[in-house]
């Protein structure tokens, strides 16, 4: 049978429910206005949920803790343990040692934190970063607000770096290999060693990841010395966009470049397959610019239309999505020049127009077939096409999802449609400060036919193994090499198989610079103590050469840095102070140079005759691998944060997925969890199955990034599953890099279950009404400011105060990424509890990220909405607490006195937002590598109390760094200003979503947003008509998504409470 | 553990009951070994709160016999002058060694404990303090705002010795006040707060939960 529409379902569920009680304690059923009804998928579908208990599906109960039988011989030992601990807790205290410096230093006051400015090394987009140190050890990691790539935003990646630099599974101390077995070594036996083996052959090279700062040119300079060719030096990023951008833009424009985009003043942004809210080149940048093109402001606002064939994070994220067949985005980008080719007024862009005009010639035929496999009519491209021609418009292509055969001539026809458009310099810039690509297009395959070659190899933070298809076959490459030198921060695949495995520094522990845009240059440097008997890997290479007697003229790779940055000061013009204050002056501020200073000046090259021969439309199931939002490679998988934030549009944790559309689930008889085998020319893959609605009916999308199968590692190991090994061995042949999207896949159903931890259904609110809203473009023009908190009711007046705290969540501006998850996570001490937790709906997160579906199943509108404690001014938990540990604040915050809570829960029970979160279990301070969710002292908030056992928890709109402000206020005299306090959530929302301040100051950015005409309170009904919903009264608002395209129709969320 | 019969449940509820009532017991009488053990639980403090015996009164050893009242007794030196981040941080600070010997390598150098405080920062060793005035990990509290705060008249500035005691009598500190949430609050809810111009005048300080818990 079909799927059912929402509708369809609505009866059904209704004919299911006996009663319904919660629906009419709030108003009467037929006085109801309808606001849309929003379905989580997994209710649109519920009948593909399997009906298989828990136990049976891959979930063991916990053992610990759920027997209580207990004999007489444990009775009587629990009896004397007792005994014995009251006696021990009759002891007045624990006794505490208060140990001082000798010689305190000047930077640094026991209890006031200090900040270091750095740049983030989790990938190429070279974030800024200001990193929190308390007493020496970094505490949080936030964007530097002022460095002009993020903007002061960090993602979740980002955040997460906190708990990689205390990880328990970072490498402790250089091993060797003997046999199978790897041996601690001594640091100088690693360089004596080495010092010999590069003193006899001159076949060496360097296999890394991509930077863009100095650090390649350091180690050409180091293969140099060491008697190698500098082409020996080999960069691989699995983030194949890099390469298939520069080199499309090396064909076209004759140098390797990408192209910086800022579209915030665009007007319409088109993507294919575009994934740059995601992974992209620098995600914070592209949700920055993002937010501001879709601001709604008098009327005018941006528009995103996305073709795709999966459900991207960043498709969710548009106003319009069209839904295309795997392996057709080449097509529909041919469709899209053409349509652009005929509206465009034809005396610019003359070459453009030249190569598009010899391209739609050729491939007419092919073309004009197109509009029907596509099922995308003609008019639709061409209405398109004169709205891109109309105003300001940009063209993005590509994206994890598409990384085909076809992926550098998608780039290049999306550089041809940019050019018809006219885009480049406005939205695309490639003169006015490009962006450095931080690989050499088609390094991988240069390496593999080298490696016969080679005599010693240094992997360095880059796992090849794990992260190219094994297909490849970098594995055996790699073991024919006489010696393999892994550096390594973390326990990787490639240092199983290496000579020498050799513990690396964090991102946070090593200096370093990267130049993301060409003209500007941002430093890292070391904000704590190395934590393990780690090295930077420029250092041992410097070493290395040292005992070889082939030294560098740098004491470590600061001197060299120190060294190279005197360039850098002749280039930004600061001639006139002593290169020694210079040097200071950037690690102070973290950056130096703007983003638009070089110009490329290229000329643009016909570059039809690469585009001459198109692939053939693949047909039946593809499987594709996109590379995940969260942990990207896989170089964040092991950060129990990042596991438990779940993927956006998923919300799938700890666990790889195979998601298919509903209808195809349906057509092959599959159910939700059900274990599947993808099988294709290359391997087989055992993968529960997901039902996501919006994906194209024939294609199987399976996230990489997990699947690392290391005993060594706790975290991530049995944590999904590695999806690359379904691909064969294939390439895009003008980038040369691995494909991962679209290969034929055989799927045969088991009748064996595996339940993902998926976390929407758990805290659902979904039954009610006025949770998300969305208004169109009509109606928003003619909307009027709100007043949210004329509410009648009983309760006595609110006291006066001297603040009234509130927040304001724009959920038009809400991409879903989980950034806020993160940063709320490290900064107030939120466990992580692991997938068997989660299954059970234990999961800690304060603020969580709702994913709700809504409409068609094959192509639905997709809305985000982040949840967190609403701080009800009449908050239903309070009244219920027996023992007042939850109260109300004069200042509107909701308190939770974890000290008086005794667990009883009632609180959330009372909560209508599910938003409070019981301790089940001491998340143990121990090694955080015994289990998933133990935690690192060292990486704890100390002023953020750490919560145990049986007691509530929940969202404290950081309450704490709201009494750090109030002190300084005091101190000073005045009054915290708008923005002087901001909480870790709004801080690092890449797209500005949130918006926290004083609603007694009418002036202040949370006090306009209450007043917007889009705000509504969370099932607050509709004031305007006279329903007051729950009247909660929140202080948190929410304003409501925009619907760019068409009218909204409420219809579809008739409500089903009649 | 060995799986058997059900727990009888009667015996240890039992003694729970007991166990409380003799903690209720030495809560009135403020003194007997239970009461270290109430002190601990919720709820525990006495409403009265200034003298609960095994509360204050704690004086333990410390690594080198240092006398505040000779220091800031009978030589007047000024609490900051050691405790120099009471008034910017969340703790008073312990002084660092070199604070210590920035006197000491000229002052009584031949006291056998001065001796052994050079020889420590000779080695770069710092002293293990024993802490004496201790809060539990669930509460948050700032010297900084403190110092800075005016005392319950309204007048001058709050004095160290409010909360700590006059330590410039004491030969070993010992623990004066209690410390307990009751002795708190009794201060934060008659104090006068002076207005501000964006505030009225009150006559308490905050106390709300989470003023100092969260």
């Amino acid at each position: 049978m079909g799927t059912p529409t929402t509708d369809e379902l609505e009866k059904l569920e209704k004919q299911s429910l006996v009663e319904a009680p919660h629906e009419d304690f709030e108003r009467p059923a037929e006085s109801f206005v309808p606001g849309p009804y929003y379905a989580a998928a997994e209710e649109v579908l519920a009948e593909l949920e399997e009906g298989v208990p828990a136990h049976v599906a891959g979930v063991k109960a916990s053992s610990k803790g759920l027997d209580f039988s207990v004999d007489r011989r444990d009775f009587m030992r629990l009896f004397t343990v007792a005994t014995a601990a009251t006696a021990a807790a009759c002891v007045r205290r624990p006794v505490e040692k208060a140990v001082p410096y000798v010689h305190q230093p000047i930077d640094q006051l026991p209890g006031v934190p200090t900040f270091y400015s750095s740049t983030c090394g989790s990938c190429a987009a070279s974030c800024g970063i200001v990193v929190k140190t308390r007493e020496g050890r970094p505490i949080k990691l936030e964007g530097n607000p002022e460095h002009p790539v993020n903007q002061g935003a960090l993602c979740g990646l980002g955040q997460a770096q906190l708990q990689a630099l205390y990880h328990p599974e970072r490498l402790k101390a250089p091993m060797q290999r003997h046999g199978q077995r790897l041996d601690p070594i001594q640091w100088d036996d690693v360089y004596n060693i080495l010092g010999e083996a590069v003193k006899k052959t001159q076949k060496i090279g360097i296999f890394t990841g991509g930077t863009t700062g100095h650090r390649h040119e350091f180690f050409r300079e180091a293969l140099e010395r060491l008697g190698a060719p500098k082409t020996a030096l080999y960069t691989w990023e699995p983030n194949s966009l890099w390469s298939s951008t520069a080199r499309a833009h090396e064909i076209a424009f004759g140098k390797a470049v990408i192209p910086r985009v800022d579209i915030k003043h665009a007007d319409l942004l088109v993507g294919i397959g575009s994934d740059c809210l995601e992974v992209g080149f620098s995600p914070v940048a592209a949700a920055k610019s993002l937010s501001a093109f879709r601001a709604y402001y008098n009327g005018k606002t941006g528009r995103f239309v996305q073709f795709e064939t999966n459900l991207s994070m960043t498709g969710s994220n548009a106003d319009k999505r069209w839904v295309i067949a795997p392996g057709s985005e080449m097509q529909v980008a041919l469709l899209l020049v053409r349509a652009l080719y005929e509206n465009a007024s034809s005396n610019k862009s003359g070459l453009a127009r030249k190569i598009a005009e010899s391209l739609l010639r050729k491939h007419q035929a092919e073309l004009d077939r197109a509009y029907g496999t596509l099922n995308i009519p003609k008019a639709e491209f061409e209405a398109l096409a004169a709205e891109m021609l109309q105003g300001g418009a940009a063209l993005l292509v590509g994206g994890s999802s598409m990384f085909s055969q076809d992926a550098t001539k998608l780039q290049l026809v999306g550089i041809l449609g940019n050019l018809l458009i006219g885009s480049y310099e406005k939205f695309l810039f490639i003169d006015r400060g490009w962006m450095k690509p931080p690989v050499i297009s088609g390094d991988l395959e240069r390496f593999l036919a080298d490696a016969p070659q080679l005599d010693i190899i240094f992997v360095i933070d880059s796992d090849p193994v794990f992260t190219v298809p094994p297909s490849w076959g970098l594995r055996a490459a790699l073991e024919k090499i006489p010696t393999v030198v892994s550096i390594q921060a973390f326990p990787a695949d490639t240092d199983r198989l290496a000579h020498f495995a050799l513990p690396a520094h964090h991102a946070l522990e090593s200096w370093g610079d990267e130049e993301p845009v060409e003209g500007f240059w941002s430093i890292r440097q070391p904000v704590i103590r190395p934590t393990t008997d780690s090295r930077q890997a420029e250092d041992m290479l410097l070493w290395i050469l040292a005992t070889s007697g082939k030294n560098l003229p740098y004491a470590d790779y600061h001197a060299y840095l120190y060294k190279k940055w005197e360039v850098v000061q002749q280039f930004t013009g600061n001639l006139s102070v002593v290169y020694d204050m210079f040097f200071k002056a950037v690690l102070r501020r973290g950056f130096i140079g703007k983003l638009m200073v070089q110009s490329l000046s290229a000329q643009l090259k016909n570059f039809a005759a690469e585009l001459q021969e198109l692939r053939v439309m693949p047909t039946g199931l593809q499987l594709l691998s996109p590379l995940d939002h969260r942990f990207h490679d896989g170089r964040g998988a092991h950060l129990p944060v990042l596991q438990e934030t779940g993927d956006a549009v998923t919300t799938v944790t700890w666990d790889t997925w195979a998601a298919i559309n509903p209808n195809t689930m349906t057509k092959l008889g599959l159910k939700r969890n059900q274990l599947v085998v993808l099988s294709t020319a290359a391997g087989k893959l055992t993968v529960p199955v997901y039902p996501l609605p919006g994906l194209h009916p024939d294609v199987i999308v399976c996230p990489r990034g997990n699947g690392r199968d290391d005993e060594r590692s706790t975290i991530s190991y049995n944590a999904g599953l590695n999806p690359l090994v379904l691909f064969p061995k294939a390439q895009d042949p003008l980038s040369k890099e691995p494909v991962t999207a679209g290969e034929a896949v055989q799927l045969t159903a088991t009748a064996e279950w595996f339940r993902l931890a998926a976390l929407q259904k758990h805290h659902d609110i979904a039954n009610r009404k006025d949770i998300v809203k969305k208004i169109d473009l009509p109606s928003l023009k003619h909307a009027k400011k709100k007043n949210l908190d004329q509410v009648p009711d009983l309760f006595p007046k609110l006291e006066e105060s001297e603040y009234r705290w509130g927040m304001a969540i724009d959920l038009d501006k809400c991409t879903g990424c989980g950034a806020c998850v993160a940063a709320c996570s490290i900064e107030n001490n939120v466990p992580q509890v692991g997938r068997e937790q989660v299954i059970l709906g234990r999961e800690m997160t304060w603020i969580r990220i709702d994913r709700y579906f809504y409409g068609d199943v094959n192509s639905p509108e997709v809305s985000f909405q982040p949840v967190n404690c609403q701080h009800c001014n009449h908050a239903p938990c309070e009244a219920v607490c027996p023992v007042f540990a939850t109260t109300h604040d004069p200042e509107g915050l909701n308190a939770m006195t974890y000290n008086r809570c005794v667990g009883t829960r009632y609180c959330a029970n009372a909560c209508p937002y599910k938003v409070r979160r019981f301790n089940w279990w001491t998340h143990k301070w121990g090694d955080m590598g015994k289990r998933a969710q133990d935690r690192n002292p060292r990486a704890m908030n100390p002023d953020v109390t750490v919560r145990t056992r049986g007691v509530m928890e929940k969202c404290s709109l950081c309450v704490g760094r709201l009494r750090d402000a109030k002190h300084v206020a005091k101190e000073t005299g005045r009054k915290i200003p708008d923005g002087g306090v901001q909480t870790a959530c709004q801080q690092t929302c890449p797209s500005n979503a949130i918006v926290f301040g004083d609603l007694h100051d009418t002036e202040s950015r949370v006090s306009r947003a209450r007043q917007d005409p889009r705000a509504y309170l969370m099932l607050g009904g509709d004031p305007e008509n006279g329903h007051y919903g729950l009247k909660t009264l929140p202080n948190v608002s929410y304003l409501s998504e925009v619907v760019r395209y068409g009218s909204h129709q409420p219809e579809h969320g008739q409500p089903h409470n009649q | 553990m060995q799986k058997g019969k059900p727990l009888n449940k009667q015996p240890l509820l039992l003694l729970l009951i007991l166990f409380f009532a003799a903690g209720c017991q030495c809560e009135k009488k403020k003194e007997g070994l239970i009461r270290g053990w109430w002190m601990w639980t919720p709820g525990g403090h006495s409403d009265d709160g200034n003298d609960s015996k095994l509360v204050s009164g704690y004086h333990p050893d410390q690594p080198i016999p240092f006398s505040h009242k000779l220091h800031a007794g009978d030589r007047k030196i000024d609490c900051e002058y050691c405790h120099s981040a009471a008034r910017r941080s969340t703790v008073a600070g312990i002084p660092s060694l070199n604070t210590c010997v920035g006197c000491h390598k000229i002052v009584n150098t031949d006291a056998e404990p001065i001796k052994k405080l050079n020889e420590h920062f000779k080695n770069n060793e710092p002293f293990p303090w024993t802490l004496v005035h201790k809060l539990p990990e669930y509460v948050r509290f700032s010297h900084k705002v403190h110092v800075l705060a005016k005392d319950a008249q309204g007048q001058s500035r709050l004095k160290c010795q409010t909360c700590h005691g006059d330590v410039e009598k004491m030969t070993t500190v010992s623990q004066e006040k209690s410390l307990l949430m009751g002795w708190c609050v009794d201060c934060h809810s008659t104090i006068k707060e002076p207005a501000t111009p964006f505030k009225k005048a009150t006559t308490w300080a905050p106390i709300t939960c989470n003023t100092c818990h969260y």
